[in-house]
């Protein structure tokens, strides 16, 4: 074998380890999608079907139209996760509204603006990001209680905010801070005000900077689980990830249904991979925060 | 390096304490080409000092109704006697040190703080060794590797709770896939009750978290790795290096401010996983699998405890600051450029 097959055989072999790996990294996913599919019956047995066994949309009919229990004449329908998904995408939307009303022009100030509580500023944000959750799910659920915003949207909104709005703020920071200067000195000597800097300048220079930090928000937003749990535990409506929880019952998970609704709470995840996917990367790598 | 960068720094050592240094009010039109100093002719007036100010509002107040008062509000809660009916009113009964002592005494805390320190250094070691041997294995020219470095973000935007319960039906003792191939290659003999038992449970929580944190740990790493020079790897493959003499010797110090801060958020993100945890077993069998976290959890919203939840939730607190000092050192790039410093 000449030195030059030799090269095309390793780089094919390092596609074959790639791609492996990439398989089983993947495989969870796919066995959710899998086992969506399958019956209750298959469900409970005791094999795993790697290939659906007997397709079914049974459990996509759970969770779009709820299962139905009680005697006749007061049937009560429960578990559909129509609702469910326009509360989640209520939240999410709410979560990446909140998030760049506060963390654009925040960004801005803190890049162009020459302030001393510059760093403090910063400082306090990078540790924002270290806080659990938790710690705050519970201080917060007493505070929104306080100010009556406990079981409602806004109250989880904010509360959800904390994922996403230090890391916005430190992301658009770092872009904005890249933004060379004379271009908003001109519009000044232009006799544009501040606002009109800020409006016209620099939101249309940040953009890319601004769908990844809203990208983020709103996955932040649609995944959040540990907010919606403790702000949201007596109201009347709940997102998908509470709904996906209620499947999971106390004893036996209603698996078909909890797989279904689980392949449904990937939707936007996938449909933004698809259609944002550089965004998605720069911000990983910008040091994005999650959980 | 200008003299504004230069005193920029030199202001910001001093903590803003020192007057400040002279500010440029001359338009940047007027300056030399190359003096473009980051706030040159942007802090002029006191109208754009107002500005400044007015567009850093909103964060403040978000900043301190969303972190501080909680974070604060949370130290009272963990001096007081509260229950659900009083902890939405500011007047709970004091109670000291109680809760503190409770929590020591609690064996399910003291449990839970072992298996958060048990689960977070397994989970890191886990996510460096994969995530450096992918993004080293994605450094590498082969077909197809810009769609298989795509793909590895995947299980990065699957929500949590979705991964818990993705891993809670994998790892199933009855009809779960890892058992079929344990079984169906006869690497086991008879089906493992991953979740079932006290013995295999934190390892199999461990397993889903390590797969959860893989694709952070190889897209930071592998960006790092596009970072080091070819010539310097290709230097030292001329003195004879081996592969991994390279690796050891030339890459991983060169990559390792990036590094230590993968490890670092990496613990962070660790340190505070909840949903994974609740999806998969809800903290069982038998406390097996409680985290700081979801005892906390358990205490304060299931047992309506909140005293002890917020004494607990301030040991995470506390654990997950602990590195906050080296996370502010390592992050000293981002801190140095907000006092005007040359990027």
């Amino acid at each position: 074998m000449s030195f030059l097959q030799k090269k095309t055989a390793v780089r094919w072999l390092s596609t074959l380890v790639a791609f492996t790996a990439v398989a089983i990294m993947l495989f969870p996913i796919y066995s959710i999608i899998v086992a969506s599919f399958e019956s209750t019956v298959t469900l409970f047995s005791t094999n795993f079907h790697f290939f659906p066994y007997h397709p079914t949309l049974a459990n996509y009919k759970t969770v779009v139209l709820g299962t139905q229990s009680g005697p006749a004449g007061s049937v009560t329908t429960t578990g559909s996760q129509l609702g469910n998904v326009l509360t989640s995408l209520e939240i999410a939307l709410g979560t990446t509204l909140l998030t760049l009303v506060i963390s654009v022009p925040a960004a801005y100030a803190l890049a162009k603006y020459r302030m001393r509580t510059t760093i403090f500023f910063i400082g306090a944000l990078l540790l924002a990001q270290i806080v659990p959750s938790i710690v705050l799910a519970t201080s917060l659920f007493a505070i929104l209680l306080k100010v009556h915003l406990v079981n409602t949207l806004p109250g989880v909104i904010i509360a959800d905010g904390t994922y996403a709005v230090p890391f916005g703020i430190l992301v658009l920071r770092a872009f904005m801070f890249s933004l060379p200067n004379e271009l908003m000195h001109s519009a000044r000597v232009d006799g544009a005000s501040e606002w009109q800097t800020f409006r016209m300048i620099v939101i249309p220079l940040a953009r890319s900077a601004i769908v990844t930090v809203a990208v983020f928000a709103f996955l932040a937003g649609w995944g959040d689980f540990i907010f919606a749990l403790t702000t949201l535990n007596g109201a009347s409506f709940e997102p998908i990830t509470l709904g996906i929880y209620s499947f999971l019952g106390n004893y036996q998970a209603n698996w078909g249904a909890v797989m279904a609704a689980g392949v449904v709470a990937l939707v936007p995840a996938s449909v933004l991979l698809v259609i944002a996917q550089r965004y998605i990367a720069t911000g990983l790598t910008a040091g994005a925060v999650k959980g | 390096m200008s003299w504004q960068t230069i005193q920029g720094t030199v202001n910001s050592q001093d903590g803003g304490v020192s007057p400040a240094p002279p500010r440029i009010d001359a338009p940047a039109a007027q300056q030399p080409a190359g003096r473009r100093g980051p706030f040159s002719g942007l802090s002029g007036s006191r109208q754009q000092q107002l500005a400044g100010w007015l567009f850093l509002a909103p964060a403040i107040l978000y900043v301190l109704f969303a972190f501080a008062t909680p974070i604060v509000y949370n130290v009272v809660l963990s001096f007081e006697h509260d229950s659900l009916s009083t902890i939405g009113s500011i007047s709970a009964p004091w109670a000291g040190l109680s809760n503190y002592t409770a929590m020591f005494n609690d064996p399910i805390a003291k449990s839970a703080i072992v298996h958060t320190l048990i689960f977070t250094v397994g989970s890191l070691v886990g996510q460096f060794i994969i995530g450096l041997s992918l993004a080293l294995l994605f450094s590498t020219r082969f077909p197809g590797r810009t769609v298989a470095r795509s793909l590895v973000i995947v299980p990065w935007l699957v929500p949590l709770i979705v991964t818990g319960v993705m891993f809670r039906f994998m790892f199933q003792q009855e009809g779960g896939a890892i058992n079929q191939v344990l079984v169906g290659t006869g690497l086991v003999h008879n089906p493992v009750d991953w979740l079932g038992t006290t013995n295999y449970a934190l390892l199999t929580v461990t397993i889903a978290n390590i797969w959860l944190g893989v694709p952070f740990f190889t897209l930071l790493l592998y960006s790092a790795l596009q970072e080091v020079p070819a010539e310097v790897k290709e230097a030292a493959m001329i003195d004879g290096a081996s592969a991994w003499q390279r690796l050891r010797l030339v890459t991983i110090p060169i990559i390792l401010p990036v590094i230590e801060i993968t490890v670092l958020l990496g613990f962070v993100f660790t340190v505070k996983v909840f949903d994974l945890v609740i999806g998969m077993t809800g903290g069982g069998p038998a406390n097996a699998t409680q985290l700081i976290s979801t005892w906390s959890y358990a205490l304060g919203f299931q047992q309506f405890n909140f005293g002890e939840a917020a004494a607990l939730n301030n040991v995470l607190l506390v654990a997950a600051l602990v590195c906050s000092p080296l996370y502010l050192f390592l992050s000293r790039d981002q801190l140095r450029r907000s006092s005007g410093a040359a990027r």
